[in-house]
């Protein structure tokens, strides 16, 4: 049973194809800009990206700089125009595809143990696909009310009892028997899942009792608490705020003394004086320390701490373009009723693209990473060029629209009638 | 198709993880204890921590700006300390533009506030205000996307005061008789002098026309000609002292 959540877990790190992508783009342009730092080709770093005369000035740089000594720097106003363009059309891709942080963070992956790392991804995964079975047995619930024959209770414990080892394999046999129809397929899941939940140990039991389970129909208290509140500033726009403010009353643009992006420039360059110029400096071993204190000690620094993620984020809330949109008629959990949650799982932005009150964040901090487009085994997910009102509709809020998805409304139903004919 | 096969198999594997976060809910009273004691913490609660300590450190960081740091030779158009120190966001631009490599990031042992701002390291090189490479007009300063490094029109290279040359005469060999001249022979302001008092002149500096450029200190062999060895020398006999310094 570990060793299936073992497997889902190295399945989807193995599906991450833009990941790759997108590591191997951030490691070039690193490597071409810290290149260019030692040899003093003038490309400037991620803070002044440019060249000579010309620079597109980080957004918070250009505002620190700016408040700092109370002028107006044409360079920093043109350079926070332009990215707020960028980050109108892109949102936050900046930090799946460029941000050094990012680098960071796949190095710390890649040196966790592989124990470690199932242990992690199995961690995400239940929480998920509890997330996602809570879900379904809310939906079933509501839509049992009308449905005769069955009650609803029983259906969500069929649905639960997807977790039950037996009842999974059960699940999937079922399923392969007749894999052309889906629907069919479910129905005699679920008839033989519920025979399965009555032959389950104690010890089954026990784990089946999450949310979702049978026993927590009237509104799992533990799941119903994972709701995240959204709301319109968070603990990111706080550290923003702290960050200006010392920069208003001392003077002097503070954070860009500890910014992780610069920070990873600084290491580079005092270790190569370190080298080159044998320019012996504490700030050797300090600035690396700076760097893993915030992006490993400070959990989910991108998610909670970053200012620049929040002041992108005060843009990127009103982009429309290139944002992930679900279609529910293909996604597993609408048309069929299953807890897949992977998209969930491998969101590098802590968004639940499916259960978005769920999430820690919204569609507003998408970074367009794209793993969950990647993981999605019915193909489910695009990032649609202009998703204006679809994606406001269905994903933005995680409730599909009934006009726009009158497919969904109608499987469910299906499901629920089969079993009791 | 054969995705969707294996799908809920896969997905659904997830019962037997008691010890899962999520899956720790209902088992009504007993297990309640132990839950709570796991429950993180509330959204607003941690966001409100996060706010206040990060803000509170950023304060604590920001106070640095009393702490000051040791003065150091800034690149041309850096010579105002406060307005360098406020608009510098460390981009590392100027490093890079500078074709002599002259200018390096400041040490965190000349202060935590200045660490990583663009200094002068003469003995590396020299500042020429990019008259070979740039017709005279300092590429730093051009570079420089926030106006850290500004200079008034009409600036040349006589009238921007990077700092002023001193010499010390305990470790200056032409001062042990020597006959050493380095000095005066680098620099291109005719600022150094020499007396012509012995056969082994001694080179002074004249105060009006240095402008701190370096080129003396650059090229000072003190060190390498031995007074580290008799005097125990820890910087060359000539060295380029920060406006505001003397």
């Amino acid at each position: 049973m570990a060793a299936e959540t073992k497997k889902v877990a190295q399945d989807l790190s193995a599906k991450l194809r833009t990941q790759k992508l997108r590591t191997a783009i951030a490691a070039i342009v690193f490597v071409v800009m810290a290149a260019g730092l030692i040899l003093g080709v003038s490309t400037g770093t991620m803070s002044g990206f440019g060249w000579e005369s010309i620079s597109a000035l980080c957004p918070l740089g250009a505002v620190a700089t700016m408040l700092a000594t109370k002028t107006m720097v044409p360079r920093a106003v043109i350079s926070l125009v332009i990215m707020a363009l960028l980050i109108l059309v892109v949102g936050r891709a900046f930090c799946a595809w460029l941000c050094p942080s990012m680098l960071i963070t796949r190095i710390q992956e890649f040196l966790r143990t592989p124990k470690k790392r199932r242990e992690l991804a199995a961690e995400t995964h239940d929480k998920m696909v509890d997330i996602a079975k809570y879900e379904i047995t809310q939906a079933k619930e509501s839509a049992g009310v009308k449905a005769n024959g069955l009650s609803a209770k029983a259906l969500g414990a069929t649905y639960a009892a997807g977790a039950g080892d037996s009842a999974a394999t059960v699940a999937a046999a079922a399923t392969s028997a007749s894999p052309a129809n889906p629907i069919n397929a479910a129905s005699a899941a679920s008839a033989s899942a519920a025979v399965a939940t009555a032959s389950l140990s104690a010890q089954d039991k026990k784990a089946l009792s999450g949310c979702g389970a049978g026993s927590c129909t009237a509104g799992c208290a533990s799941c119903a608490s994972a709701k995240q509140p959204h709301k319109k500033l968070d603990s990111r726009h706080y550290v923003l705020g702290g960050a200006l403010l010392s920069t208003a009353i001392f003077g002097f643009p503070v954070f860009c003394l500890v910014c992780p992006v610069g920070l990873t420039f600084a290491t580079v360059l005092v270790v190569w004086r370190l080298f080159a110029a044998g320019d012996m400096t504490i700030a050797v071993i300090l600035v690396p320390a700076l760097l893993i204190i915030e992006l490993v000690f400070l959990r989910k620094w991108c998610t909670r701490f970053c200012p620049l993620s929040a002041l992108m984020n005060l843009v990127s809330r009103f982009s429309k373009t290139f944002v992930p949109v679900i279609d529910d008629t293909k996604c597993l959990e609408t048309s069929q009723g299953v807890p897949c949650s992977r998209c969930a799982q491998v969101c590098e932005s802590d968004i639940n693209i499916r259960h978005i009150a769920y999430g820690e964040r919204t569609l507003a901090d998408c970074s367009r990473c794209r793993n969950c487009a990647d993981v999605c085994p019915t193909h489910a997910i695009s990032f649609l060029v202009f998703a204006g009102a679809k994606a406001k509709s269905g994903a933005r809020d995680g409730i599909p629209a009934p006009e726009a998805q009158p497919a969904t409304v109608m499987l469910d139903e299906d499901a629920l009638e089969v079993p009791s004919a | 198709m054969a995705d969707k096969t294996n799908v809920p198999q896969g997905a659904d594997a997830a019962g037997d993880a008691t010890a899962a976060e999520g899956a720790a809910a209902p088992e009504p009273q007993g297990t309640k204890g132990a839950k709570k004691a796991k429950e993180p913490m509330s959204v607003s609660r941690r966001s409100l921590l996060i706010g206040v300590g990060s803000t509170a450190a950023l304060l604590g960081l920001g106070a640095m700006r009393y702490a000051g740091h040791t003065p150091l030779n800034r690149p041309p158009g850096g010579q105002d300390e406060a307005h360098l120190v406020s608009a510098c966001i460390r981009c590392e631009r100027c490093y890079e533009a500078c074709p002599r490599r002259v200018i390096v990031p400041a040490k965190i042992e000349d202060g935590l506030l200045g660490m990583r701002s663009p200094m002068l390291d003469f003995e590396a090189e020299y500042c020429d205000f990019c008259q070979e490479e740039n017709g005279g007009v300092p590429k730093c300063v051009e570079a420089c996307p926030t106006e850290a490094l500004v200079l008034p029109a009409g600036a040349s290279a006589t009238s921007t005061i990077i700092g002023r040359a001193v010499i010390d005469t305990s470790t200056c060999l032409a001062y042990r008789d020597t006959g050493c001249r380095e000095c005066y022979d680098a620099c291109p302001y005719e600022a150094i002098q020499l007396t012509d008092v012995s056969i082994n002149p001694h080179p002074y500096v004249v105060e009006d026309k240095c402008n701190g450029c370096g080129a003396c200190e650059f090229s000072c062999v003190s060190m390498k000609a031995g007074s580290l060895a008799t005097t125990g020398a820890t910087r060359r006999a000539i060295i380029v002292q920060p406006v505001g310094t003397y």
